[in-house]
C-alpha cells in the first residue's frame, strides 16, 4: 500500500504547534506511515519554493497558523492561493491549533482579515463550504502533540473519525477540560485557592480557569506525559474555544460574584442551586494543607 | 386520593400550622403537643412526619423559602426591564408580609434568632437556597443586562433584603403609619437607584 | 551580481540578498516578510493578560517571553513602591524551566540545522536522523519543564510574585531523573566526554578529546576550512539578569557595565524586522556572548585562536548546553519546598506603571517593556535578540551576521553561517 502524502503548511503563526508536535515521544514512527513532502522544522522531500510551485500532489494537508487573502506571502507568492490548491487536492484538511482553526491569537492584529481556514471565530467562512467534507478541526494553542498524533494515526490506518459540528473529534473534545483536574474535589465543594502557588483549591471562582466551559482533554491526556496547567495551579485559558483569546484572564469574569459562564451545558439555576448547598459546608480537610511539612 | 399525596396534603397543613404557631407565640413556647392540638391529630402521628421540633422548623424554613423563591422565579423569567422587576419583587414580598405574615415573620424572628436550632442540616444557605438562588439569577440578569453595577453579591443582597426586611419589621411592631404596600413605589425607585449602573 | 536566496525552517522563513564582488560575497540583506502585530494586539488589555499573549510571539522560546513579561510587570510594580520579593524556591524554579526551554533551543539548533546543514554544504551526508536526537532531548527536557510549568510550548505559569505550582518532591524526583537522562545524553552522543570534563576544559589543545556529534562538527568545521570563516565585530553584549550567566558587555580590550536606555530600535527598509543598537553600535548576543562576559575558561581559549568565528560560535552554544544542564540539576538539590511559590497576594494591583523585564533568551537578551495606565496596557515594546545578529546594521557599520557572511565563496557557505547565529523569524517579526 502506497504511503498517504502529507504535507504541513504554515501560515500566519508563532511554530508552537510544529514543536509541540515535534516532541512527541513516538514522532518518528508516527509519521513512518505518512511520505512527508513538507514540514516546517524537519528536513523533507521538496524545499518550499518547490511546494509553492503547487505541483506536488497530496493526501493529508496540516494547516498551521490563521489566513489572510491577501498580504501573507511565501516566496513571493500569496500563500492563501497555495493552499486554495492544496486544500482541493487533498483528501483531509486537518487545521492544526486554535489559529488555523478559528483565527485564534493573531486574528486580534487584524480582525476583518485575518480569520480560521473554515471559520472566523464561530461563523463559517467560504471555504467551510467548498471543503467541509475533509475537514478535521484540531483547536488548540498549541495543539496536543497526542491529539494530531490520535487523528493521523486514524488516517493512515483508515479508520473513521467521529467529528462535533465544528468538525472536532468527539473523543478529544467531547470533554471539558475541567475532567480529571486535580483540583476537582475542590470543585465539587466549591472551596477556592487561596491565591496562586498553592496545590490546593480550585482556580474557576476567582483565578479565571476556563476549564470547566473549555472543550479539551487536557487533563485526560496530559502535556508532555507530565501535567497541565491547571495542575500546576495555572487557570485555563480556554485556548480551544473559538473565542479565545479573551481578556482578563487571571480573573474570573463575575456579575455580582457569580461566574459570567457556567460550566458546560449547566443551566445557571441548577448550578446556583449546587453551589449554595456545596458552600455551606466547610469541610477541614478542603480547608487544611495536603503535605503538612512541619508535622 | 392516593396514600401517598393524602400524607404530602398533610405534612403541608403541619408545616403551616406550626409556622403560624412559632411566629405568634415564639419558638420555644410552642411545644410539639400544642401543634398537634391545632391540628386536631395524635401527638405520635404528628411525630409520624417529623421526628422533631427542630427538624419541623428545619423544614418550614425551606418550605418559606421555596414558596418565596418560586414567587421570584416567575418575576425572574418576565420579559421586563430590571427596574419593573425590582418593583414587582418589593410587591410581592410586601404582599407575602401582609397576607401570610407568619412567614416573614417565621424568617426573621425564628430563623435568624435561633441559630443554634438550624446549625445541623441547616448550615449556610442550604435551607435557603430556593429562594437565595432566585436573588442571584435576578442580580446576574441584572448586570448581564446592563442595568445593574457589578458588585459583591452580599452588597447587593443586604441592600436590598435587609431594606425590605427591616421594613416588614417595622411593620410588625406597628410602627408604620401607612399600609406597607403605601411604600412599594419609593423603596423601588431607593433600591434600583441604589443599585444601578 | 546579486543573488536572491529564502532560508527556509528557521522559525519561519527569511529572504537573502548576496552582492558578490571578485567571487566573495560583498554585501548581505536580510529581509523578514510577515509582521504579526503581537504587541499592538496587547494595547488595552490588562497587564497581566500579556503573560499568556507574549508567548505566542513564538513558538521555539516561549518561556524566554513568558519569563521577561512577568518581569516587566515585577518591574513596574515595583517602581510604584510595591513589594514583590520572590522566594528561592520560586526564583528557582523559574530559572530551572527557563533552563530547560534553553536546551531545548540549543539541541534542536545543533541537531535540526548545524550538523545536517553542515553535512549537505561539504557533501558528506550520512544515514543517520539526526531530528530523532532533537526529538529526544527536547521531548526529555521540556517533559522535565513541563512538571513545573505545566506544559510546553505556551505555559503561562509565572505570575507577579512567583510561579503558579506548588511542586511536590514526587515533581521533583522526577525532573531530576530526566535531567539525568539529559545528562547521558549529552555526554554520550553530544559530546563523547564526561559534563565535568568539558566544562573543565580551558585550551585549544583540549578540543582533540571532545567526541560526539560536536566532536565530528569540530573536524569538519577544521577540515573545511569552515572555522575560521564568520568572523564579525567581536563585540557581545549581555542584558539578561539569570541563569548562571554575568550582565555586560564586552569589547575585544574589556568587559563593562550596561543600561538598558542605551538600546535604541529602528526600522529597517524592506524588513519587517527592527534593527537595534546600544549607543548606535552593533553587538552580538546569545551563547557566544554570554561565554565571553561570563569569561568561561574554554570559551575564552577558543576565542583567542578563532575569534568570534562559527567554530566559537558552534561551540559556546554546545558548550553552554552543558553548563545549563548542571545548573539545573544544582537547581533541583537545593530546592526547598517548604518556602511559598507565591509571595503577591495583594489585591490591590497598581493601575499604573511602567516596566522593564530582561531575560537571556537561548538566542540572546530578551526585552519586554510595558506601560499601564488606568489599569490597561497602553505600550508594549519586545526587543528579541534576532533584531541584534540579524539587523542589516545601521549605515555607519554593517549588521552582526551581514557583516560575518561577508567573505564567503558561495551562497551556501554564507548560508551557513547565517544559521550559526540561529534564525528566528517569527521572532524577528513578531
Amino acid at each position: 500500500m502506497k504511503k498517504p502524502k502529507l504535507l504541513w503548511l504554515q501560515s500566519i503563526t508563532c511554530n508552537g504547534n510544529a514543536h509541540s508536535f515535534f516532541n512527541h515521544p513516538e514522532l518518528f514512527s508516527i509519521l513512518s506511515h505518512f511520505e512527508l513532502l513538507y514540514h516546517p522544522l524537519l528536513d523533507t522531500e521538496y524545499i518550499l519554493e518547490e511546494v509553492i510551485k503547487t505541483q506536488l500532489a497530496c493526501d493529508v494537508l496540516i494547516l498551521e497558523g490563521s489566513f489572510r487573502e491577501k498580504g501573507m506571502l511565501k516566496g513571493g507568492v500569496e500563500l492563501s492561493t497555495v493552499v486554495e490548491v492544496y486544500a482541493q487536492k487533498a483528501k483531509h484538511i486537518i487545521t492544526a491549533g486554535t489559529c488555523a482553526t478559528f483565527g485564534g491569537v493573531f486574528k486580534e492584529a487584524d480582525p476583518k482579515n485575518i480569520t480560521g481556514f473554515a471559520f472566523d471565530i464561530k461563523e463559517k467562512t467560504k471555504r467551510h463550504e467548498l471543503y467541509f467534507s475533509k475537514l478535521i478541526s484540531l483547536p488548540g494553542c498549541p495543539i496536543h502533540p497526542k491529539w494530531l498524533s490520535f487523528v493521523l494515526l486514524m488516517l493512515a490506518k483508515e479508520k473513521d473519525i467521529v467529528l462535533d459540528d465544528m468538525f472536532r473529534p468527539q473523543e478529544l473534545y467531547g470533554i471539558t477540560v475541567h475532567t480529571g483536574c486535580s483540583r476537582n474535589e475542590y470543585f465539587e465543594w466549591k472551596v477556592d485557592t487561596k491565591g496562586f502557588g498553592l496545590k490546593e483549591g480550585c482556580l474557576f471562582y476567582e483565578q479565571g480557569c476556563q476549564g470547566p466551559h473549555t472543550r479539551g482533554s487536557c487533563n485526560k491526556i496530559l502535556w508532555n506525559d507530565a501535567s497541565s496547567k491547571t495542575i500546576v495551579g495555572t487557570p485555563c485559558f480556554g485556548c480551544t474555544e473559538p473565542d479565545f483569546p479573551k481578556t482578563a484572564l487571571y480573573m474570573t469574569q463575575t456579575n455580582m460574584g457569580i461566574p459570567t459562564t457556567m460550566p458546560l451545558g449547566v443551566p445557571k439555576r441548577a448550578y446556583l442551586t449546587a453551589t449554595g448547598i456545596a458552600k455551606s459546608f466547610k469541610i477541614k480537610r478542603f480547608e487544611e494543607r495536603i503535605i503538612k511539612y512541619d508535622g | 386520593m392516593k396514600i401517598a399525596d393524602k400524607k404530602a396534603l398533610k405534612r403541608e397543613s403541619i408545616i403551616q400550622t406550626a409556622l403560624q404557631l412559632f411566629s405568634t407565640n415564639g419558638f420555644h413556647r410552642t411545644t410539639i403537643p400544642d401543634i398537634a392540638k391545632a391540628l386536631k391529630m395524635s401527638v405520635g402521628n404528628l411525630y409520624n412526619y417529623f421526628s422533631s421540633k427542630d427538624m419541623l422548623a428545619k423544614e418550614i424554613i425551606k418550605y418559606t423559602s421555596e414558596v418565596l423563591g418560586n414567587e421570584i422565579r416567575e418575576v425572574n423569567g418576565l420579559e421586563v426591564s430590571t427596574e419593573e422587576k425590582v418593583k414587582k419583587i418589593v410587591t410581592l414580598y410586601f404582599r407575602m408580609a401582609k397576607e401570610k405574615p407568619e412567614m416573614i415573620e417565621y424568617f426573621l424572628r425564628v430563623y435568624l434568632s435561633n441559630r443554634e436550632v438550624f446549625n445541623d442540616g441547616c448550615e449556610g444557605m442550604i435551607c435557603v437556597s430556593g429562594f437565595i438562588t432566585e436573588i442571584m439569577i435576578f442580580f446576574d440578569d441584572g448586570v448581564e443586562s446592563g442595568a445593574l453595577r457589578n458588585q459583591d453579591f452580599f452588597s447587593a443582597f443586604g441592600l436590598f433584603m435587609g431594606y425590605l426586611g427591616g421594613m416588614v419589621f417595622l411593620k410588625g411592631e406597628e410602627v408604620l403609619p401607612n399600609d406597607i404596600e403605601f411604600y412599594v413605589e419609593d423603596i423601588s425607585r431607593n433600591i434600583y437607584n441604589a443599585l444601578k449602573v | 551580481m546579486m543573488v536572491k536566496k529564502l532560508i527556509e525552517k528557521v522559525e519561519g522563513e527569511a529572504e537573502l540578498d548576496f552582492s558578490f564582488k571578485n567571487n566573495k560575497i560583498d554585501d548581505v540583506t536580510i529581509k523578514f516578510g510577515f509582521y504579526r502585530g503581537i504587541e499592538n494586539i496587547l494595547t488595552g488589555k490588562p497587564p497581566r493578560d500579556a503573560l499568556v499573549i507574549t508567548p505566542r510571539v513564538c513558538g521555539i522560546c516561549n518561556h524566554a517571553h513568558l519569563i521577561a513579561s512577568v518581569r516587566a510587570i515585577e518591574d513596574g510594580y515595583r517602581s510604584v513602591g510595591m513589594k514583590v520579593n520572590l522566594t528561592n524556591k520560586a526564583n528557582d524554579i523559574r530559572e530551572f524551566t527557563l533552563a530547560c526551554e534553553l536546551i531545548q533551543n540549543h539541541v534542536k539548533w545543533f541537531y535540526l540545522i548545524i550538523l545536517p546543514q553542515l553535512e549537505k554544504l561539504l557533501d558528506q551526508q550520512g544515514e543517520e536522523n539526526h531530528a530523532l536526537k532533537a526529538s529526544y532531548l527536547s521531548s526529555t527536557i521540556t517533559k522535565a519543564l513541563a512538571i513545573f510549568a505545566g506544559q510546553w510550548p505556551h505555559s503561562s505559569y509565572a505570575v507577579p510574585g512567583g510561579v503558579t505550582c506548588d511542586p511536590t518532591y514526587v515533581d521533583v524526583m522526577q525532573a531530576e531523573s530526566l535531567v539525568d537522562e539529559s545528562i547521558k545524553f549529552f555526554e554520550q552522543i553530544m559530546v563523547g566526554v564526561k559534563i565535568d570534563d568539558i566544562l573543565a576544559m580551558d585550551s585549544v589543545l583540549d578540543l582533540p578529546k571532545i567526541g560526539g556529534d560536536l566532536g565530528k562538527v569540530l573536524l569538519l568545521l577544521g577540515s573545511s576550512g569552515m572555522a575560521e570563516m564568520g568572523k564579525s565585530h567581536d563585540r557581545f553584549i549581555v542584558f539578561g539578569e539569570c541563569l548562571c550567566f554575568k550582565i555586560g558587555k564586552s569589547i575585544p580590550t574589556q568587559v563593562s557595565t550596561i543600561d538598558t536606555n542605551y538600546v535604541k530600535e529602528e526600522r529597517q527598509k524592506g524588513s519587517m524586522a527592527k534593527s537595534v543598537t546600544y549607543k548606535n553600535r552593533l553587538f552580538e548576543v546569545g551563547s557566544l556572548a554570554r561565554g565571553m562576559i561570563a569569561k568561561e575558561p574554554m570559551v575564552k581559549a577558543l576565542h583567542k585562536r578563532y575569534k568570534d568565528s562559527t567554530l566559537t560560535r558552534i561551540f559556546a552554544r554546545v558548550y553552554e548546553m552543558g553548563l545549563l544542564i548542571s545548573y539545573s540539576k544544582q537547581l533541583l538539590k537545593r530546592l526547598n519546598l517548604q518556602e511559598e511559590s507565591c509571595t503577591f497576594k495583594a489585591n490591590n494591583r497598581p493601575m499604573d506603571f511602567e516596566g522593564v523585564g530582561v531575560v537571556e533568551a537561548a538566542r540572546g537578551s530578551l526585552i519586554h517593556k510595558t506601560t499601564v495606565k488606568d489599569g490597561l496596557i497602553t505600550n508594549y515594546e519586545i526587543i528579541v535578540p534576532t533584531q541584534w545578529n540579524l539587523s542589516n546594521g545601521n549605515g555607519e557599520e554593517q549588521g552582526v551576521s551581514t557583516k560575518a557572511m561577508r567573505g564567503a565563496t558561495s551562497v551556501e557557505e554564507a548560508s551557513f553561517i547565517f544559521r550559526t547565529f540561529d534564525v528566528c523569524s517569527v521572532c524577528t517579526t513578531q
